[in-house]
């Protein structure tokens, strides 16, 4: 399986199958002379920045003194990959959604008939 | 619903909804202007944008997927970014001119200059957004969009040389004046396929459900809609050309255009032309701002759907709550709609190649589309037009700027 | 208890890889993962071409028209096993000096 390919920048959803935004990124973890094992799928945070720049990313995270908290699941809790990357995991409580729970509880939220 | 109930729902849909500012102006323009010599560029346009529509409704009944979302998975997010920006820049602009028809279809019957109805308008695209399904933005708006078939009635009435007509389907070089000539070709062609047409399209056949089962509806909504959508676009040249071009006005001003459905209809013609303009922008407005969202949504993995209430897909509202604002505010600031609308349609012919070439990388893709993937005609076809559209833009466009 | 060392694919993805020498190997295209168990482990390295053109050209090649036209050329691949890789700096992969590229 090719991770870019295959999981990269694929639709994550939920248990529930509800969409909780895309693999932003992967963790590998490393080990001396033997090939590096995969560890977490990241979704958000400035994961995506750091892709698009680098610099950008740097100062953002300079500035906020944090990478965003963006969502770090184990690949256990991977339950497929496929049309999309399905994942053992309630999205409701996930801080992949922060931003999407802010921008629903102080600006859609805040509008009547929403 | 039956099949047959819905091949005949989405062909009306298909003409309804084909006509909107900028194919209007344009084709308008090209009629006063050049009489009819240039309904080729309109026939190269429909015939391209059949192609496109046919694929984005194969890729999405066939992988699943939509558009942009297969777009950021294919290619990463950086060069995502690429098709993103540009097809996101240009659906604004374009948003803006839609906007900018309504209001002038508004000042026409108010007498109240356009400029004062741009954040209304926007206002109440937002509210049928905000309210609506997918069904009522899809369906309903280009069901009344029937009435530009006033266009094609008016036309009829003016009685026009059909077998000259005809022999302008197919190109022909301009005798004088080639730099405008040029940049109407290609701002007639940048109108018909107008990137948000194909992404609108897809997310609707996503949103729809569609799966092979639906391949050949599609087949025959894009050809037969598109085609006869483009009938109505080849009857406002025609009526442009027999009421304005022999009368020597070539549309440099908007308030001239209504001339040429009151000639053919009389008073109800004056009538019909601004429940034609304001219904057809406004159609186009809605599927447009939607887009916009779609695009944004889609491609970063936000919880996205207009069947969706707002709270439940809160990011994607938010995009369509921004952008239709802003596009309202471009009005506001009095840039002539005309220009704006006729100069975007130039800027999307401009682009086509890097909307186009990324879609074309996915509809050759077995991974996503197994064995639908595109024939040889498809991807020639759209190619051909998109590329040529982009080289004489980039020659037409800094002349007409030059002239002007 | 020693932190587990650990890399981000993404930030891998785009890298140019040279060798003991300083020599361009190629950029880092994708990375080939193999179940083993319940688990995914990293046993190849994609690399492509780093030159721009040649990029470019290998993208275009999935449009079959360009390809009649002869206007793409194949993109250029090669494997090598993961291993080989010298991550002691991420932003900067190198091969390990004990490798000899052969290519």
């Amino acid at each position: 399986m090719e991770l870019g390919l295959a999981v990269l920048d694929q639709q994550v959803v939920d248990r529930h199958d509800r969409m909780m935004g895309k693999v932003d990124g992967l963790v590998l973890e490393t080990r001396p002379g033997e090939p590096a094992r995969v560890t977490h799928i990241v979704v958000g945070g400035t994961t995506l920045l750091w892709r698009i720049h680098r610099g950008l990313a740097r100062w953002v995270e300079r500035r906020r003194g944090t990478d965003g908290r963006p969502d770090l699941i184990p690949w256990s809790r991977v339950l497929r990959v496929g049309v999309d990357v399905k994942v053992d995991v309630d999205s409701s409580r996930s801080p992949a959604l922060h931003w999407e729970r802010w921008v629903r509880d102080h600006v859609i939220g805040r509008i009547p008939g929403a | 619903m039956s099949k047959l109930l819905e091949i005949a729902l989405g062909i009306v849909t298909g003409i309804g909804g084909f006509l909107e500012a900028g194919s209007l102006a344009t084709a308008a323009q090209a009629g006063a202007t050049f009489g009819f010599q240039l309904a080729w560029a309109i026939g190269l346009g429909i015939i391209c944008i059949a192609f496109l529509i046919e694929m984005a409704g194969r890729f999405a009944a066939v992988s699943r997927h939509t558009l942009p979302d297969a777009m950021r998975e294919r290619f990463g997010i950086r060069f995502f970014l690429v098709p993103l920006v540009a097809v996101g820049l240009v659906s604004f602009l374009v948003l803006a001119s839609e906007i900018g028809g309504v209001c002038l279809a508004l000042q026409f019957a108010s007498g109240i200059g356009f400029q004062w109805w741009a954040l209304p308008v926007a206002a109440l695209v937002w509210l049928f957004l905000w309210k609506g399904t997918f069904g009522m933005v899809e369906k309903g708006a280009s069901l009344l969009g029937l009435v530009t078939l006033a266009f094609v009635v008016g036309a009829f009435r003016l009685d026009p040389p059909v077998g000259q007509v005809a022999a302008r389907l197919l190109p022909s070089l301009p005798q004088q004046d080639s730099a405008k000539y040029w940049f109407m070709a290609v701002s007639i062609i940048g109108a018909s396929v107008s990137p948000y047409l194909f992404y609108f399209y897809s997310a609707g056949a996503v949103e729809d459900g569609w799966d092979v089962s639906y391949l050949g509806i599609n087949r025959l909504v894009a050809g037969l809609g598109m085609t006869f959508g483009g009938v109505v676009a080849i009857a406002v040249l025609v009526c442009a050309a027999m009421v304005l071009h022999p009368l020597g006005i070539q549309v440099s001003r908007y308030e001239q255009i209504p001339l040429i459905l009151v000639t053919p209809l009389g008073r109800t013609g004056f009538v019909l032309f601004i429940a034609s303009l304001a219904i057809a922008c406004f159609g186009a407005a809605l599927e447009i701002a939607l887009q916009l969202s779609y695009l944004a949504a889609q491609g970063f993995g936000w919880r996205w759907g207009e069947n969706l209430r707002p709270r439940e897909a809160a990011r994607f509202t938010l995009v369509y709550t921004v952008c239709l604002p802003l596009a309202g505010l471009v009005i506001v600031t009095g840039i002539d709609p005309l220009k704006l609308t006729v100069f975007s349609m130039a800027l999307t012919a401009l682009s086509l190649p890097v909307t186009v070439v990324p879609l074309l990388v996915l509809m050759n893709d077995p991974t996503y589309l197994g064995e639908r993937t595109n024939g040889w005609l498809s991807n020639a076809a759209v190619l051909a037009v998109g590329f040529v559209a982009c080289v004489v833009a980039l020659v037409a466009i800094p002349l007409q700027l030059m002239g002007s | 208890m020693t932190a587990k060392a650990s890399v981000r694919l993404e930030r891998l993805l785009g890298r140019r890889v040279i060798d003991a020498h300083g020599r361009e190997v190629g950029t880092i295209d994708d990375l080939v993962a193999e179940p083993a168990g319940d688990e995914y482990l990293v046993t190849h390295v994609v690399l492509t071409s780093s030159n721009r053109l040649s990029r470019l050209l290998g993208f275009l090649h999935q449009v079959p028209t360009f390809r009649a036209l002869g206007l793409s050329r194949r993109p250029r691949i090669r494997r090598i096993p993961w291993t080989w890789l010298d991550l002691s700096d991420p932003e900067h992969p190198r091969l390990l000096p004990t490798v000899t590229d052969r290519s």
